[in-house]
């Protein structure tokens, strides 16, 4: 049992605590799952639980907390680590060695066990993960998904009786993503395990939790999930539709929404959904024509055909390592293709270096630190225009910054700013320029419901402006708010485009729960369903 | 795979041989025998075929290694061409010795990478830091991390380079360094700081007791140090080896050993991967045993005033023993011993 009393922590050099008076009591055997904004506080909390929080941050802590009969605060986190294995939302930044066997091994040599039940707890931790074919790979030849496997099964190797988990799917793609859930899933089943785990995506992992904590404003709710949903605005859509169309008790489940499906007095109207042409708008922008790409021997792009056109967003979905993110790299100049040809307003770009390029062709990487080293956001954009040898006025700077939602966090240094926030000066970084083209690499990692809805009102002005968007990502209810045509890549190609709803609904992996709810109209979210039903979509 | 004491011999009969001779038909043979190896590994871990090629490289040292030589040292008997003039260091005969001569130290150096990456490419990380002795299991582990974390580090400069590049940045000198190394800089930091919370959260580090004879040891290692020290002040000082001179440096040096001793027998930490013995790393060891009585044993190797070549003043055939020659071939015995590496 996990239990807090009173908890208050202050974070070294904060004016004010990130909780206050936090009482909280986990049952043992259950699934927890800790939700609430960007940093509100989540993984504050959940690294209570393991002691880290304050023997690693440092900062004042008051109240007391409880773990499995001991208290954190005046145990070590070594001495915790044998009740409570802990999972950081980055595999790859706590691996300590670079083979699967070595990794999970390492807690227990910490331990001293001895050499004979260690073999035998390794064993077990590979076979509890589904790893054993996997035990002696280095652990850079492991997909994602397996990655984060090997860092539960490093967590469990001490057999704790409590698993937290800070985000632990948020870099997954779907696939990768259930794998995850059903390890999870199994382990709580089978050993009993008391299972804390922080997540923004609520639809995943709603359907296994016992309990729903919500942390916001230094405040803590939690109870049974229905009811904590109930009484926050953080909502998955099928629970924000539930809650319009007054659905009681409320689903959290797809299963769980079909009654009320049946008894719906109303007949689903198949095309209420404003769509592109199927056959995709005319006059491409920006065209990949059978493009090739190698690492080595390594073939990860084999005649990639795709077409982007102005004031559409066409989303680029498929499993991790298929070639999505080479594809944008060498429609911007970063890789040069083998064979094939990209080709910007008709024009062969091979001539053209990537800052040529990039000055017409807005690119936001994966991750966002990498761009961002300015002393402040405004700095952020100025350095930008500076290299592409613009001029720099601060007026079209600030009015940039607004249109961004930035423009109260023009002075504050990027890297202090939430993930959402640090998103969003990265996208200004690369797009300050006024490219004409966008191509976005995971932009909702990480990133809370609100900052989505940010992020996506962005994304829309910039359509409605006439921009091309290419938005890759494994967000699937982020794609079916926001993407007009989706293509799917397989191996290296891209296998289909078309209609997002056609796109979505023929692949039950990407398929969001709206669409699996009403697999015969071309509804995508929850706000297609309440116009269908004469409500306001923004409920 | 083959025991990591094996390769460690190995490695030592390589370097012996490749500092020992100047040789070119033993050092040929070294070459191949090491670059052999190499290949043998990499196709038996699958690994795709890497840019790196041990004979372009050998060619690439050897061709500058030979022009530099050439340039700078004008001795020799055969003279090809004459660079007229004043020019310091580089007017004068250009010498078919001295461009052997550069040669061969071309094909010394090149040896000396390409064993060493051999050896890189047979073991594993895990299996080089526990060669560290147990009691300094802590500094095992940093050395393990520093060894994932070059290629972690190298990834996330390709990634800022690239992420700077789409911004328009161009680097054309040192200043333009900056957007790459603020990044790397404070990424580096942020990926420590994370790894040393999820090393917290498993257990790692000392406490209690064993932390506090962890101290005492490192307290009494530092007095053994400055005792050293002090011994070694008052040889100097006194300009002869005085008796408490000794006395003091052997203290030290006790001192410091039975420390070691005591944090080994008392560490807290087990070890997962054992290494068993087999009848195949007594072969590459056996070769390697060869290889170095060949070149460090001259009253039991009949052969070894042949190691010795020197292309000055006139360049002559460099004289060879194939008995001596069939000797350095055991260097190429795990060629046909490795079954599997683990990377």
């Amino acid at each position: 049992m996990i239990a807090f009393h009173q908890v208050t922590y202050t974070y070294p050099g904060a004016s004010v605590p990130i909780l206050r008076d936090v009482n909280l009591r986990i049952p043992s055997g259950a699934l927890a799952l800790v939700t609430g904004p960007s940093g509100a506080g989540k993984s504050t909390l959940l690294r209570c639980i393991n002691g880290l929080v304050p023997h690693f941050s440092g900062g004042v802590f008051h109240g007391q907390v409880d773990v499995a009969g001991l208290d954190p605060v005046r145990a070590s986190p070594r001495q915790v680590s044998q009740s409570v294995g802990f999972v950081f939302q980055d595999p790859e930044s706590q691996f300590v060695f670079d083979a699967v066997e070595d990794e999970i091994a390492f807690a227990l040599e910490n331990a001293a066990i001895p050499f004979a039940e260690m073999h035998a707890r390794v064993a077990e931790v590979l076979e509890l993960l589904g790893l054993t074919r996997l035990r002696s790979r280095p652990l850079d030849s492991l997909s994602g998904g397996e990655q984060q496997r090997v860092a539960i099964a490093a967590a469990l190797a001490l057999r704790p009786s409590i698993l937290v988990l800070d985000e632990p799917t948020s870099q997954l793609d779907p696939k990768g993503a259930e794998d995850v859930l059903q390890a999870l899933e199994r382990l709580q089943r089978l050993q009993g395990l008391t299972v804390v785990l922080a997540e923004h995506r609520l639809e995943r992992i709603l359907p296994f939790a016992d309990l729903l904590v919500h942390v916001e404003n230094q405040q803590v709710i939690a109870g049974p999930p229905r009811q904590v949903l109930a009484r926050i605005a953080l909502n998955p859509p099928l629970v924000r539709l539930g809650k319009a169309l007054g659905w009681e008790p409320l689903p959290l489940t797809v299963e769980e929404s079909r009654p009320f499906v049946a008894k719906m007095a109303f007949q689903p109207a198949p095309q209420t959904r404003k769509s592109m042409p199927e056959d995709g708008p005319t006059a491409p922008v920006l065209q990949a024509k059978a493009l090739s790409f190698s690492y080595g021997s390594e073939l990860v792009l084999e005649d990639a055909n795709l077409e982007l056109s102005g004031g559409e967003i066409l989303g680029l979905m498929g499993g991790n390592g298929v070639g999505k993110s080479t594809l944008l790299r060498c429609l911007v100049g970063l890789l040069r293709p083998s064979r094939g040809a990209v080709t910007l307003y008709g024009k062969d770009t091979a001539p053209l270096g990537v800052a040529d390029i990039c000055l017409q062709v807005g690119y936001l990487p994966q991750d966002p630190n990498a761009l961002l080293f300015a002393d402040s956001v405004l700095e952020e954009l100025r350095i930008t225009l500076r290299n592409h040898h613009l001029p720099v006025r601060e007026d079209f700077l600030l009015e940039f910054l607004g249109r961004i939602g930035l423009a109260n966090l023009a002075a504050q240094y990027p890297r202090d700013l939430s993930v959402g926030e640090r998103q969003r000066v990265a996208l200004g970084a690369v797009t300050i320029s006024l490219p004409k083209v966008v191509l976005l690499d995971e932009p909702t990692r990480g990133l809370d419901y609100a900052s989505k809805a940010v992020l996506l009102k962005i994304l829309q002005e910039w359509r409605q402006s006439g921009k091309a968007i290419l938005l890759v990502t494994h967000d699937v209810e982020f794609a079916a708010m926001a993407c007009d045509r989706v293509a799917i890549m397989e191996k290296g190609r891209v296998v289909q485009v078309g209609q997002t709803a056609r796109m979505l609904r023929g692949r039950p992996l990407f398929a969001p729960q709206i669409v699996q709810l009403f697999p015969d109209t071309d509804w995508l979210t929850a706000s297609d369903v309440l116009r269908a039903c004469g409500k306001d979509g923004r409920v | 795979m083959i025991n990591t004491w094996a390769w460690c011999g190995w490695l030592l009969a390589g370097l012996v041989a490749l500092s020992l001779t100047r040789n070119p038909t033993y050092l040929v043979i070294i070459f191949l025998s090491i670059t052999l190896v190499s290949t043998v590994l990499v196709r038996r871990a699958g690994a795709r075929r890497g840019f790196f090629s041990p004979l372009y490289f050998l060619g690439f040292i050897c061709l500058t290694a030979s022009l530099f030589n050439a340039l700078t040292s004008h001795f020799g008997n055969t003279i090809l061409f004459a660079i007229p003039g004043q020019i310091p260091l580089l007017s004068g005969a250009v010498t078919l010795e001295a461009m052997t001569y550069g040669a061969l130290n071309g094909l010394v150096l090149s040896g000396l990478f390409v064993i060493f990456m051999v050896f890189n490419q047979a073991l594993p990380a895990r299996a080089l830091v526990r060669l560290i002795p147990r009691a300094f299991s802590p500094l095992a582990v940093v050395i393990s991390i520093a060894v994932t974390f070059i290629p972690a580090t190298r990834r996330e400069l390709e990634l800022i380079r690239e992420a700077q590049a789409v911004r328009g940045h161009r680097v054309r000198g040192v200043r333009d360094a900056l957007p790459l190394f603020m990044p790397l800089l404070v990424g580096g930091l942020e990926r420590a700081f994370q790894l040393a919370e999820a090393m917290t959260a498993r257990g790692f580090g000392g406490e209690g007791e064993a932390a506090a004879h962890a101290f005492r040891g490192r307290f009494a290692m530092l007095a053994g140090l400055l005792l050293i020290l002090a011994g070694w002040l008052l040889k100097l000082v006194t300009g002869s080896s005085p008796l408490w001179a000794g006395i003091l440096i052997t203290a030290g040096a006790a001192l410091i050993l039975a420390v070691f001793v005591l944090i080994s027998s008392r560490s807290v930490s087990t070890t997962y991967q054992t290494e068993s013995w087999s009848v195949r790393d007594g072969i590459v060891l056996a070769g390697a045993a060869l290889v170095l009585v060949v070149f460090l044993v001259p009253s039991i190797s009949p052969w070894h005033f042949m190691q010795n070549y020197n292309p000055y003043p006139q360049i002559t055939l460099p004289s060879f023993n194939p008995w001596a020659g069939c000797a350095i071939l055991g260097l190429l015995l795990p060629a046909f011993l490795v079954v599997s590496v683990s990377k």
